[in-house]
């Protein structure tokens, strides 16, 4: 493709182009790895809410950096109704799980298909709604904001608890919904970061300072979130090595153990806390385009690399596969941000 | 009103407050002073006689002793994001909470941390608590929760104390102008002779700036190592991942309803509605809202997924809490905390200022409960049948209870009579 | 002679010191005094950057180390296994790290702010002349460049 698509058409033929090539993956010659999708959708997923998020918690603090890259994110929602529908590719993958079998509605095959499908499809609804109630500018754009935050709380803590946390029944981490929703809107902010650079980066002259600028309060935002990360991972790290439980440490034992897994693992505390702490504490990194780039990519990979070492010792991975996977959505999401950017009346379906 | 008429009202207005006190406030003084003598003499009654006065005994170790304790730290929280985060977010509305915030935060801690020691029984050797070395250079475990507690604590009080003052510095220098003879002199001292000078106010935004950059990792950290005196053990109930994010929102939330409950009557009696005013409550009426959300979350996940994993302890434990021995008080939790608290999604409730006053004293009572019902149901039915048991408070327990309040009240009232109740600079520097 | 001017109005004292700065009288011979803050006059004067940072970063990165250095030595120095854990075990002693961080932190930017700015000042105890809620510039004797 040599340059984005520039009608509606395009973008959904690009859909069902990027669906085919999936689902070729997912129930081809690579069935055997169904794992390697739902990593590309743990990532994605969470990245793609969490940019509606991210807009939607500026529009209900009123903050003042959100004006400039919010057409950008919210240009981005259609793809979650991709992605739902992606979700229903995995429904082979989902008898792998280790409580299937199990008594009880919560372990039932289709309500677990069907809930976790819904809240994507809601979200998905939601993410439309607010879209347009900003597009539109409207007066009651702080309650829909409000309405897709529950529908994203709702929708992130059973991509925890359901996606990645019942992979390892039954070991249970009552923390791990609010983790990844918090991850996800820290990933809204990298992400809002990076588009920010992209869209009105040139370094300050030298010498202007002070005041108050939408780069400068994206960097406190991302310094303020590494931190706040950090005491979420420190607060069920702590809980889980202090007891000591066979069958809860089992979890850190399998991620901490041996290479590669552990210094991924730690690799993940970098990229999540220290780049991004140790490089925006001084003040004058705040106004760097450059440096906000660096540390919203760090912030990224670091999602990218926890959503693996999550899932890696559960489920078979084929490098193909998640290749293809990422790669097909990471192109959408550009061509839709691309799109989105440029005047985005597209997808009003 | 020109500008320099508005700045001396100002003063005139938040300085009324410390003029001669009447018969009301000496009424309400002496009653709050009398619920704390009870608690001294309730203490000392324990320890003359013995732990047996309480009603802690096997399996339940820890009780209101303990509830208390958290519930007061809990409430300090509150008055250091007002006053340390909503700077750092340069939110406008926090000048006119942040001076009686601060104080009700170095109170609350105060009385916080009574309780371990009233909790030791053997008061006099709290020292053991201390980093020294023992006579055999024995130093103490840095892996236990309780003296993780202690350097918490001990850092929040004294840097809420620091930040408290450095706050009355310019105030002050304020009160220093109206006083005369020896009060002149006191609030002289008080002031450090603070005169306004281009230095001491470069030098005192950068302070300000930095305590506050400091006190803000407190807001959660302090509550987390709290939380984590339970989730260190590993009885069901208490061994959870999620303790630390729900206790700060928790505290948080008894906090902010703290706040109002302190703050509303101060309005109506100090006649300061112009400076605090419906809005201000609105946007504190949106903070109580969304903490008490994010302490719902925590129940929902804690309940679904004891149930979840299949674990007959937690399951077992949820269900005794919900509708065992204590269920009446896990629904006047679950009532107060979770289902009271939405009624402020309607605007024109969030604006009520009689309507917040009853909320948040209903939130104020679902709080404590609610640290009940964890510290009491967890112990009370852990792994073993033959270990279960019920606890009941004694009197004595109780007594001590009503006199912490007694305690904070008191110290709250001496604060409004002794410094100024609003912070006078910052809405100088805001009109 | 000792040159004091009071202002009410917050217009008149910025253009009353602009006239100052402009007239080319040198800093030192220039007090100001303020109720509150206020920030033209560090766009008036040359600016002059505070230091209570420094103080800051040393106290806060004095609190990590003494911490850590605080807790390992005194495990090492009679090396028992309390619950299980290893005698070094960082997750526990980070929260007593991150605590005195912040202590020492705090406590060191609030005597380096004593120190810069000159508090306690004795002769402010009981000041003879309060300047109150006006804006004041006293100008020193001394030449004018």
């Amino acid at each position: 493709m040599k340059s984005a698509p520039r009608t509606k058409g395009g973008l959904i033929g690009l859909c069902v182009l990027a669906g085919v090539l999936v689902a070729l993956t997912q129930f081809g010659p690579l069935a055997k790895d169904g794992g390697s999708l739902l990593l590309a959708l743990l990532f994605w997923a969470t990245v793609i809410e969490g940019c509606v998020a991210a807009v939607a918690v500026g529009t209900v603090i009123r903050a003042k950096w959100v004006a400039s890259v919010k057409r950008e994110l919210l240009s981005v929602h259609p793809l979650l109704l991709f992605v739902s529908i992606l979700f229903l590719f995995l429904v082979p993958f989902v008898d792998s799980y280790p409580w299937m079998g199990r008594k009880g509605i919560w372990f039932d095959k289709s309500f677990f298909i069907g809930r976790n499908f819904a809240l994507l499809l809601f979200a998905y609804l939601a993410a439309r709604r607010f879209s347009i109630a900003c597009e539109r500018e409207e007066e009651g754009k702080s309650s829909f904001a409000i309405l897709y935050l529950f529908v994203f709380v709702v929708s992130q803590s059973l991509m925890a608890f359901d996606w990645v946390m019942s992979l390892m029944y039954p070991w249970i981490s009552t923390l791990l919904g609010g983790y990844f929703f918090i991850e996800s809107l820290f990933g809204g902010f990298a992400l809002s970061g990076i588009l920010y650079v992209f869209l009105y980066g040139r370094p300050h002259p030298v010498g202007e300072t002070g005041g108050r600028s939408d780069m400068k309060d994206l960097a406190i935002l991302l310094f303020g979130f590494s931190l706040l990360w950090a005491g979420l991972f420190y607060s069920q790290f702590l809980v889980i090595w202090y007891g000591n439980i066979p069958e809860e440490v089992s979890f850190l034992v399998k991620r901490l153990s041996s290479s590669p897994l552990r210094e991924l693992t730690v690799s993940i505390l970098v990229l999540y806390f220290f780049i991004p702490f140790f490089v925006l504490l001084p003040g004058r990194s705040k106004t760097n385009p450059y440096v906000l780039f660096a540390v919203s990519l760090s912030v990224l990979l670091g999602i990218l690399i926890e959503r693996f070492v999550f899932v890696a010792p559960e489920v078979p991975l084929s490098p193909l596969a998640l290749g293809i996977d990422f790669f097909a959505l990471l192109f959408l999401f550009v061509s839709f941000v691309a799109k989105g950017g440029a005047g985005g009346r597209i997808l009003r379906a | 009103m020109d500008k320099p008429d508005r700045l001396a009202q100002v003063e005139q207005d938040v300085l009324a407050a410390m003029k001669r006190p009447g018969t009301a406030y000496l009424a309400a003084l002496g009653c709050s002073a009398t619920l704390f003598l009870t608690l001294l003499g309730l203490w000392a009654y324990q320890i003359h006689t013995g732990m047996g006065v309480a009603g802690i005994t096997h399996p339940v170790g820890w009780g209101v002793y303990i509830t208390n304790f958290v519930f007061w730290v809990g409430i300090a929280h509150s008055g250091t994001l007002i006053s340390a985060v909503l700077y750092l977010f340069r939110a406008r509305f926090r000048t006119s909470f942040n001076r009686p915030a601060e104080a009700m935060t170095v109170f609350a801690l105060l009385v916080a941390g009574l309780f371990p020691l009233i909790h030791l029984g053997r008061s006099w050797k709290f020292y053991y608590l201390f980093p020294y070395p023992t006579q055999r250079m024995l130093w103490v475990n840095f892996r236990s929760p309780l003296i993780w507690d202690v350097f918490a604590v001990s850092t929040y009080l004294t840097v809420s104390v620091v930040f408290f003052y450095v706050g009355l510095i310019p105030d002050f220098a304020i009160v220093r102008r109206f006083k005369e003879g020896l009060g002149k002199r006191i609030y002289g001292v008080l002031s450090l002779g603070w005169t306004g000078t281009r230095r001491q106010w470069k030098n005192y935004n950068q302070l300000y700036l930095f305590l506050a950059a400091f006190a803000t990792p407190l807001v959660a950290s302090v509550h987390s190592v709290v939380s984590w005196d339970f989730a260190m053990s590993i009885i069901p109930g208490w061994h959870t991942t999620i303790f630390a994010p729900y206790f700060v929102a928790g505290a948080i939330f008894s906090g902010t309803a703290m706040v109002i409950t302190l703050v509303v009557p101060m309005r109506k009696i100090l006649v300061l509605d112009r400076y605090i005013t419906d809005d201000h409550f609105e946007s504190i009426a949106k903070i109580l809202l969304f903490t008490s959300l994010i302490v719902t979350y925590a129940y929902f996940v804690e309940f679904g997924l004891a149930f979840y994993s299949g674990n007959p302890f937690e399951m077992e434990q949820f269900r005794y809490r919900a509708l065992g021995d204590y269920t009446v008080m896990f629904w006047i939790m679950i009532f107060c905390n979770s289902l009271a608290p939405l009624t402020l999604f309607v605007r024109s409730l969030r604006r009520n200022v009689k309507y917040l006053f009853v909320l948040s004293l209903l939130v104020n009572v679902g709080m404590w409960v609610e640290r009940f019902v964890i510290i009491v149901t967890a112990l009370a039915r852990d792994f073993d049948p033959y270990a279960w048991g019920t606890y009941t408070p004694s009197f004595v327990e109780i007594g001590i209870t009503l006199g912490s309040f007694g305690l904070f009240f008191t110290a709250y009232l001496v604060f409004l009579k002794t410094l100024p109740v609003l912070s006078i600079t910052e809405i100088k520097e805001h009109l | 002679m000792e040159r004091r001017m009071v202002f009410t109005e917050r217009e008149e004292f910025l253009s009353a010191l602009r006239d100052l700065a402009r007239e080319g009288v040198s800093q030192d011979r220039l007090r100001v005094e303020t109720p509150f803050y206020v920030h033209e006059v560090d766009e008036i004067l040359p600016p002059k950057p505070a230091k209570v940072k420094n103080f800051a970063l040393i106290g806060a990165a004095g609190g990590t180390v003494t911490g850590f250095a605080f807790t390992i030595l005194t495990s090492l120095s009679w090396p028992l296994i309390v619950g299980g854990k290893p005698i070094i075990s960082i997750p526990p002693f980070l929260i007593i790290a991150f605590a005195l961080t912040i202590l020492f932190g705090a406590l060191s930017t609030f005597f380096g702010f004593l120190l810069l700015a000159r508090l306690p000042s004795v002769h402010g105890f009981v000041p003879k002349e309060e300047s109150g809620n006006a804006f004041v510039i006293t100008v020193e004797t001394g030449e004018t460049k």
